[in-house]
């Protein structure tokens, strides 16, 4: 894709970035050396091989985990909106709260009036489908729909960058696809910066700018693949076009030994 | 129809599918029902008879077993008279207040050692140390400090409570899963949100059975602190029927407390549907 003529600020940018554990005696490395620059509004996609560091990179970014080396620069635009919301791999719904409140929390924490609340909530709660469960706890709701209140619980919060940690793995095929559709057309409108983890290599171009591949343990980035297709997007349109079925293949180059690697590494264990 | 098969062997909850799944089956459990309660109605009955019957012809001891007969009517004179009435009651309100004295300090504090793996090491010690010791053992104590009055029951009460909800209320928190607290810094809760939309909710059934059993523990509590220490109480009642010799008096004490304890624990129940709406499956359908 052409960069264009204004220069596009960095809005997050990730430098010789390494993470490691220790657990008991053993030092597990996470991450290492890890260089990334996103500017403002752009949809970045990470695809790697289980266990290659992934979510733990969306959650150093989201502030839950601290780097052991490297920086990591977040510019914040607008002060009256959070910088990040993150959306969990696993089940991240508050079973003590009906699918509103839940959908309602950062909007809750920041202290907004009921009136302004109400309707934004509202809205998503339409969005995802849930407006007959607006009122029930999760536990009354399928697996599913506990992704889809986490989602809405994510967008109703309007940050300036949402971290998506595999948020349709989870899911139907068919809402699947309405939310990746639902997902382009917010992008649309508020061209958020949007880092979206994902196992599938046609989610990732269907959605993204750019598709990360990442190296098995220990994870780095193996290659940087730009998407240049046009705006905006139709799932199913864009799944017709050759070109699709090309970058796919590409992508899936890069990964077939990782994930081969990653294999092999966990049957060594 | 492949879950009223499996869940025969299951038990209770699964039986109620089979009423709703299985229409053929439905009559045949009411019958059931209906007859199981008939049966648990009137064997205590049967027994009450077999009492009388067996006092009445001497083969029981009436100086130790009263005829249940005779255990009414002197039930109806204390009532009559007020004095159970007056007893009650101040049982009731040492129960409460107590309650009240030992659980919030236990909420609080159970609340911040749950969330805090600081003081909750600085503290844990001590609660550790201290909690062993049985309550009834320094009653003495406590009325030594707080002379006979009302507070010395408080305080007895208050102890004992305090530690079964502190500690069931630091198992509550502790036991949140740590993807809640993210998702709680994650959506910029502050400190105090923190407690009152993750720490607190997320506890509260494990809170809840803490407030049960330190319920359970304070009528034990009040019991034996009215023993020695009272001019009132049901526990006072019992223990003067002793002095007294009025046996029947003495069960009539005891027919009260554990209506006390049957009653309370119906309320818990009812709270408990009302406070934790998310456990409960009788709202999903
Ligand atoms: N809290 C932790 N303590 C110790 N090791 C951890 C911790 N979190 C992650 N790891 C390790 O770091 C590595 C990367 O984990 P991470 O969850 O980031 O992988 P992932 O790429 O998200 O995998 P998946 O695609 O399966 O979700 C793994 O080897 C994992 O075992
Ligand atoms: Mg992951």
């Amino acid at each position: 894709m052409q960069m264009p003529a204004a220069p596009t600020e960095t809005k997050v940018s990730i430098e010789g970035l390494q993470k490691f554990f220790r657990t008991g005696h053993t030092k597990v490395i996470a991450l290492d050396n890890v260089n990334l620059a996103i500017p403002d509004g752009q949809f970045v996609c990470i695809v790697g091989p289980s266990g290659c560091g992934k979510t733990t990179l969306l959650r150093i970014l989201a502030g839950l985990e601290t780097p052991s080396d490297g920086r990591i620069t977040v510019v914040q635009g607008d002060k009256n909106k959070p910088v990040n919301s993150m959306i969990f791999q696993e089940q991240s719904v508050f079973p003590w709260m009906t699918v509103k409140d839940n959908i309602a929390y950062g909007l809750s924490m920041r202290g907004l009036d009921s009136k302004g609340k109400d309707e934004k909530v509202d809205y998503y709660v339409k969005k995802v489908g849930l407006s007959k469960f607006a009122k029930a706890y999760p536990h009354q709701l399928s697996g599913g729909m506990k992704q889809r209140v986490s989602v809405a619980r994510a967008f109703a919060n309007d940050p300036e960058i949402l971290l998506m940690d595999e948020p349709f793995a989870a899911l139907d095929e068919q809402n699947k696809i309405l939310l990746q559709e639902e997902l382009l057309r917010i992008w649309e409108e508020t061209r958020k910066t949007v880092i979206f983890i994902t196992h599938s290599i046609d989610e990732a171009i269907v959605l993204g700018d750019r598709v990360i591949v990442m190296t098995a343990h220990p994870g780095t980035i193996k290659a940087d693949v730009k998407v240049e297709f046009a705006r905006p997007r139709g799932v199913y349109e864009l799944r017709a076009q050759p070109e699709f079925g090309k970058l796919a293949y590409e992508i899936w180059g890069l990964l077939r030994d990782e994930v081969l690697k990653a294999k092999r590494e966990e049957g060594a264990e | 129809m492949s879950t009223p098969l499996t869940g025969k062997a299951d038990g209770m909850e699964s039986q109620l599918e089979i009423a709703v799944t299985a229409p053929g089956a439905k009559g045949f459990h009411i019958r059931g029902d209906v007859a199981e309660r008939l049966l648990s109605v009137f064997s205590p009955l049967l027994l009450l008879l077999l009492w009388e019957f067996l006092v009445r012809t001497g083969l029981l001891d009436a100086r130790f077993f009263p005829a249940p007969t005779g255990i009414v009517s002197t039930f109806w004179a204390l009532v009559s008279s007020g004095e159970l009435f007056n007893h009650l009651s101040a049982s009731i309100v040492r129960l409460a207040v107590g309650f009240v004295m030992g659980a919030t300090p236990g909420l609080m504090l159970g609340l911040i050692m749950g969330l805090s793996p600081m003081i909750r090491a600085a503290i844990s010690p001590m609660i550790a140390a201290t909690y062993p010791i049985p309550k009834i053992a320094i009653l003495p104590l406590i009325m030594l400090i707080f002379g006979l009055g009302e507070m010395s029951k408080y305080v007895v009460i208050a102890i004992g409570v305090f530690f079964l909800v502190l500690i069931n209320t630091i198992a509550g928190v502790v036991n949140i899963e740590k993807i809640y607290l993210d998702v709680g810094k994650n959506f910029g809760a502050s400190r105090k949100n923190m407690y009152f939309t993750i720490a607190f909710p997320g506890a509260l059934p494990l809170i809840f059975a803490g407030v049960r059993l330190a319920w359970g523990v304070a009528l034990l509590l009040i019991v034996a602190a009215e023993f020695v220490g009272a001019k009132t109480g049901i526990g006072y009642l019992i223990w003067q029927s002793w002095q007294t010799f009025s046996v029947e008096a003495m069960y009539v004490g005891l027919v009260i407390i554990s209506i006390l304890g049957y009653v309370s624990s119906l309320i818990l129940d009812e709270l408990e549907r009302i406070l934790i709406p998310w456990k409960s499956l009788h709202l999903s359908a």
